[in-house]
């Protein structure tokens, strides 16, 4: 088993409901279970609302990544509130601003566009962990 | 700083400019002399979610009552907005490009859409709601939003 250490905690938004909250969702699966599974790890935002403690232990020992759904930044607040370090906050509007064809629609199942902005998402998130990971590799030789 | 009109319905605070003119759709009108601005109501901009996209009509572009004047797109829905007032727009909000999501921030004030140069303002303003007309209109059709959900 990989030392839960080294990986980095991706936080996504819980909102269910809005197309946008499932974009959240999708593109921190896609990081965490196909892009970089062994550098990542997701936290759902219930447990940190629960205060699970193997979760917020986690989260002490890691950075994280919160990706919002809405303006609220729930991710982000509860991960701040659970004494992590955010390392990089993404919010789904913004980034569909910067990929206008990819309107997402939906919300058990996205749209195809939907789907597009999501994978567009997991790679913005793929380099940032990767950046990440690259810090503390190096860090860890210093 | 003009005193909101203000209500709650629901967990939502809904203002009202009282120094505004409003169409039945929700876009503000605040006249000074022979130029307007014009806008979203607090109402509308919360209605209708976080804004993604803005695009106004150009600068020279004459306008008569009705005519779209503003497309806005949010997390959830399509806007075409229609002009409350006859005219030529002669200004462009420049801080929609980058950042449309002052429009949510501050509708009354920074989220401003356009001013224009009003041509027919002694015809045009009677069509218009003032702020306490509005006000009732907004409240009753909050609430009833509300009973629908």
């Amino acid at each position: 088993m990989s030392d839960p250490v080294k990986k980095v905690v991706i936080v996504p938004c819980s909102g269910i409901g809005k197309s946008f909250g499932t974009v959240s969702r999708v593109a921190a699966y896609q990081v965490t279970e196909t892009d970089r599974p062994d550098q990542t790890q997701l936290i759902p935002l219930a447990l940190l609302v629960m205060g699970d403690e193997e979760s917020r232990k986690l989260l002490a020992e890691s950075q994280a990544i919160t990706v919002d759904g809405c303006k609220l930044a729930c991710a982000t607040k509860m991960v701040q509130q659970s004494g992590g370090q955010v390392a990089r906050d993404y919010a789904v509007l913004d980034v569909y601003r910067r990929y206008r064809d990819f309107k997402p629609q939906g919300i058990a199942e996205l749209n195809e566009e939907g789907e597009k902005l999501a994978a567009a998402l997991a790679k913005e998130i793929d380099a940032v962990v990767d950046e990440l990971s690259a810090h503390k590799e190096g860090g860890s030789h210093a | 700083m003009a005193n909101f009109l203000e209500t709650k319905v629901d967990k939502f605070i809904f203002r009202v400019d009282p120094t505004c003119f409003f169409n039945s759709e929700g876009v503000w009108v605040r006249v000074e002399g022979n130029r307007a601005r014009l806008g979203l109501s607090d109402f509308l901009q919360q209605r209708s979610g976080d804004i993604a996209f803005v695009e106004v009509k150009p600068e020279e572009t004459i306008l008569v009552v009705g005519d779209e004047f503003s497309s806005v797109e949010t997390i959830k829905v399509d806007l075409d907005l229609t002009s409350p007032v006859s005219g030529k727009v002669v200004k462009v909000n420049p801080a929609l490009e980058d950042s449309p999501e002052i429009i949510n921030q501050d509708p009354f004030g920074e989220g401003w859409l356009c001013e224009m140069e009003l041509s027919a303002w002694e015809t045009d303003q009677p069509r218009l709601l003032d702020a306490n007309a509005y006000f009732t209109q907004m409240k009753h059709d909050a609430e009833e939003e509300v009973k629908r959900k």
